[in-house]
């Protein structure tokens, strides 16, 4: 078929099924009733070039070039593919989908892996191209209402391979459409290792002003050619050259009150101080020391709290990332004229530190799930990742502790947004000192002299 | 001194009495456990209840929790969680029911 040919038919189904449109059904549902589902291709008789444009996504990829985190290189790509921090101490690389080592205990093994969160099937990966990459993308993960999850699973095949399945009946296509917030939590509710075990990420009516709105995930990330816009979280480094911010003019704009005095704070503050004031979530985890869980595996030992359960910290960022062993987080200041006070979940995480060079090291979850053995982790990701003396870095390999910063950026609150004495008050939430105000400005900042007036007037009209 | 001493025991006393029955009497007692799904009963795509049946990991015994929150009704729907499934749960005895509170995979890192 020539290209003319092929465009001609593609705007003839294409044609053929803005009937259905119209009706809010996915146009494309007769066609693959009649036909089937067979993969990307089923789609791409209508949507040519998708496949192929998700493999250059941070969905796909799991990573991409990072231009605001400071120690490291420009030309590299980073991401849940290969960076190493201590919210999980892995990645794709060190942690790929495998059968563990059996327990000790019970004899039995379990797949476990960083790359069951991709929408690939594993045997095209992370980071995969090509044709049979293209053919194996699971665009039902994100667009089906009627995926069976038990599909979505790890087993062996013939080859003994690893495979990660996949929904791949008609009747999941048949329910397609813009992807609701359960299509994206079926990844995003789970990240850090467990139910809102990372950012206490809850994106329900009673938990985000948004959600109760009824609004969805891609309300706000609107992607096209599946890019997905994305903001400057200090631990989620990723991004595809895209960003949505609360104050883009198509969302509220810079100035979104009536009151003045509100608008005027947020030259200094951003909007989540006041609008997110809680986070939730694993607040320390330790990857030197396992538990053993009532399955007789190990998981690393974790103090976690609910969505909603702990406040967060404040500083001052600039959308730059401090970048060190023990510490990742924002970079900013009260004088550089760039930053905002922001508010973040921090995080504790202890792991194994390189005792030559000072280095995080990362770990393979493998044999510490098994059995508990989290140096025989450490010596497999160095294995993995071709450092010299393997086992020599893993005998004397250090525990230490690192702190890291995450955004805090849903958990959107308009009735309980901090108002002017929640702030301004010697027990306010802000640490003035902290953020580098002086003793004569905090004397100002923490007097009842800079709103009395307004609330008094307020109080009078409430009653 | 001594007398004041047990004055303050007995007012702590008091305030933990006082705060004892202020919970049970405002929320019933929430029981929390840990264990493994045996069995799932759920009456089709808009079913407004279910239940599961866990095996307790501590006393090994069966407990059948009602599940009424549409989150979690949702993952019984498309499989999400599925028998086998270990679960941390926390549940309220209410008219004889053992009504879910929270009903989560605890799957790890
Ligand atoms: C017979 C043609 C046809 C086929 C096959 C087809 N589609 Fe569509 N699809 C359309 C048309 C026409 C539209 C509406 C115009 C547009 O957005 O391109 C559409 C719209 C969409 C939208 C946007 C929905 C929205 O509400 O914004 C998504 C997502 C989508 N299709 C995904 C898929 C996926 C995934 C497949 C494969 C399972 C598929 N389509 C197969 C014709 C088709
Ligand atoms: C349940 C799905 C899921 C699993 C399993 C998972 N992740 Fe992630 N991970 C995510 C999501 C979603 C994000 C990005 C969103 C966020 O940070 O909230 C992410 C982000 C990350 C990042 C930050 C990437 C960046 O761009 O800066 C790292 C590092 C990471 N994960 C490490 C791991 C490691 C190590 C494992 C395995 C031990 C793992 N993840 C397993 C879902 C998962
Ligand atoms: C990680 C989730 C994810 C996966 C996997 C995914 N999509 Fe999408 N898709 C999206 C999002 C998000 C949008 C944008 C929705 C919006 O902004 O309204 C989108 C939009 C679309 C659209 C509408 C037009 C456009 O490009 O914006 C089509 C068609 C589409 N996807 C087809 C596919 C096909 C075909 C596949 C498999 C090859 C696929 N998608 C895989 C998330 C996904
Ligand atoms: C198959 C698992 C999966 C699904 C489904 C999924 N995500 Fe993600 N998402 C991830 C992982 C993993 C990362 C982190 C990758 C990294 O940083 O290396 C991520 C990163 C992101 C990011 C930050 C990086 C970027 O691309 O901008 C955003 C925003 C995001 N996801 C939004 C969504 C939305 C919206 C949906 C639903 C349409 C969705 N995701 C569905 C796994 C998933
Ligand atoms: C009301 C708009 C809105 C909705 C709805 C929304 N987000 Fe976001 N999201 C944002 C904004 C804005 C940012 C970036 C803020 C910044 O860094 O300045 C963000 C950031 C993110 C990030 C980067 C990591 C982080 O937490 O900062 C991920 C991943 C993400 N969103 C996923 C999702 C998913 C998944 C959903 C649905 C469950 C969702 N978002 C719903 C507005 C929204
Ligand atoms: C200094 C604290 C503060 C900052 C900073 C702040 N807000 Fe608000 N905002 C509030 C308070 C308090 C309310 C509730 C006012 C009310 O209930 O009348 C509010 C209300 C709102 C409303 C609802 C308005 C309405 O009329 O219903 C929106 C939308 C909003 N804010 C968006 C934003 C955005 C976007 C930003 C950042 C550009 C931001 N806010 C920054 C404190 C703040
Ligand atoms: C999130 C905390 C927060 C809230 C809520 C808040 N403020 Fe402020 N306010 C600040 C900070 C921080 C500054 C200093 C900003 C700077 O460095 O320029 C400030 C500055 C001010 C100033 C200027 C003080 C000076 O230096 O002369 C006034 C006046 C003021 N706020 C009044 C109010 C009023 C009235 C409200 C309620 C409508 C309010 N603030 C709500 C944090 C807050």
């Amino acid at each position: 078929m020539s290209k003319k040919t092929t465009a001609a038919a593609v705007l003839g189904l294409a044609l053929a099924a803005t009937t259905a449109w119209a009706a809010g059904m996915h146009p494309g549902k007769e066609s693959i009733e009649k036909s089937g589902y067979k993969g990307p291709e089923t789609c791409e008789e209508c949507h040519p070039g998708s496949a192929k444009g998700f493999l250059d996504t941070v969905h796909w990829k799991h990573a991409s070039k990072v231009t605001n985190v400071e120690g490291i290189n420009a030309k590299e790509e980073y991401g849940m593919k290969n960076r190493i921090y201590v919210m999980c101490n892995g990645n794709d690389i060190v942690n790929n989908l495998k059968e563990i080592p059996k327990s000790p205990v019970t004899g039995k093994s379990k797949f476990s892996g960083c790359n069951t969160c991709h929408p690939g099937n594993h045997l095209s990966d992370v980071g995969s191209t090509g044709a049979a990459a293209e053919a194996a993308v699971d665009c039902l993960v994100c667009h089906s209402t009627d995926y069976d999850f038990r599909q979505r699973k790890p087993f062996k095949n013939e080859k003994g391979e690893v495979v990660m399945g996949q929904d791949r009946s008609t009747k999941a296509a048949l329910a397609i459409g813009k992807p609701t917030v359960k299509n994206c939590m079926v990844c995003h509710e789970a990240a850090g290792g467990g139910v809102i075990v990372k950012r206490g990420f809850s994106f329900t009516k009673d938990t985000d002003a948004h959600a109760a709105k009824g609004m969805v995930c891609v309300d706000c990330h609107k992607a096209k050619n599946h890019k997905m816009p994305t903001g400057h979280d200090p631990n989620n480094w990723a991004n595809d050259g895209v960003f949505v911010s609360c104050s883009d003019t198509s969302c509220h704009g810079v100035k979104p009150h009536k009151d003045a005095d509100l608008n005027r704070h947020c030259a200094k503050i951003a909007c989540q101080t006041c609008h997110i004031t809680r986070t939730g979530g694993a607040f320390a985890k330790d990857f030197t020391v396992w538990e053993q869980t009532p399955d007789k595996f190990y998981e690393p030992t974790t103090l976690k709290k609910e969505a909603n359960e702990t406040t967060p910290v404040y500083a001052w960022y600039n959308g730059t990332v401090k970048n060190t062993p023990h510490f990742i987080g924002p970079k900013g200041s009260k004088k550089d004229g760039k930053s905002k006070i922001t508010p973040f979940k921090i995080f504790q995480g202890k792991a194994y530190y390189n005792k030559q060079t000072g280095e995080l090291l990362s770990m393979d979850f493998a044999q510490p799930m098994s059995d508990g053995d989290t140096r025989a982790g450490v010596l497999s990701a160095a294995k993995t990742l071709g450092l010299k003396n393997p086992e020599k870095i893993a005998k004397e390999a250090v525990p230490g502790w690192q702190t890291i910063y995450f955004g805090s950026n849903h958990l959107v609150t308009k009735t309980k947004a901090l108002y002017c004495a929640n702030c301004h008050a010697p027990n306010g939430v802000l640490n003035f000192k902290d953020l580098g105000y002086s003793d004569k400005e905090i004397l100002k900042l923490t007097s009842p002299e800079l709103f009395m007036e307004k609330l008094a007037q307020k109080q009078k009209e409430d009653w | 001194m001594k007398k004041a001493v047990s004055v303050m025991v007995l007012v702590a006393v008091a305030a933990l009495t006082i705060f004892c029955f202020g919970s049970v009497a405002s929320a019933g007692e929430e029981i929390k456990m840990v264990g493994v799904i045996t069995k799932i009963d759920i009456a089709g795509k808009d079913a407004k209840t279910a239940t599961a049946t866990l095996k307790d990991n501590k006393t090994e015994q069966l407990v059948v929790i009602t599940v009424e929150d549409d989150l979690t009704l949702d993952k019984f729907k498309d499989h999400r969680i599925v028998e086998g499934d270990e679960i941390r749960c926390k549940y309220e005895v209410i008219d004889g029911k053992n009504v879910s509170k929270l009903f989560r995979k605890t799957a790890g890192c």
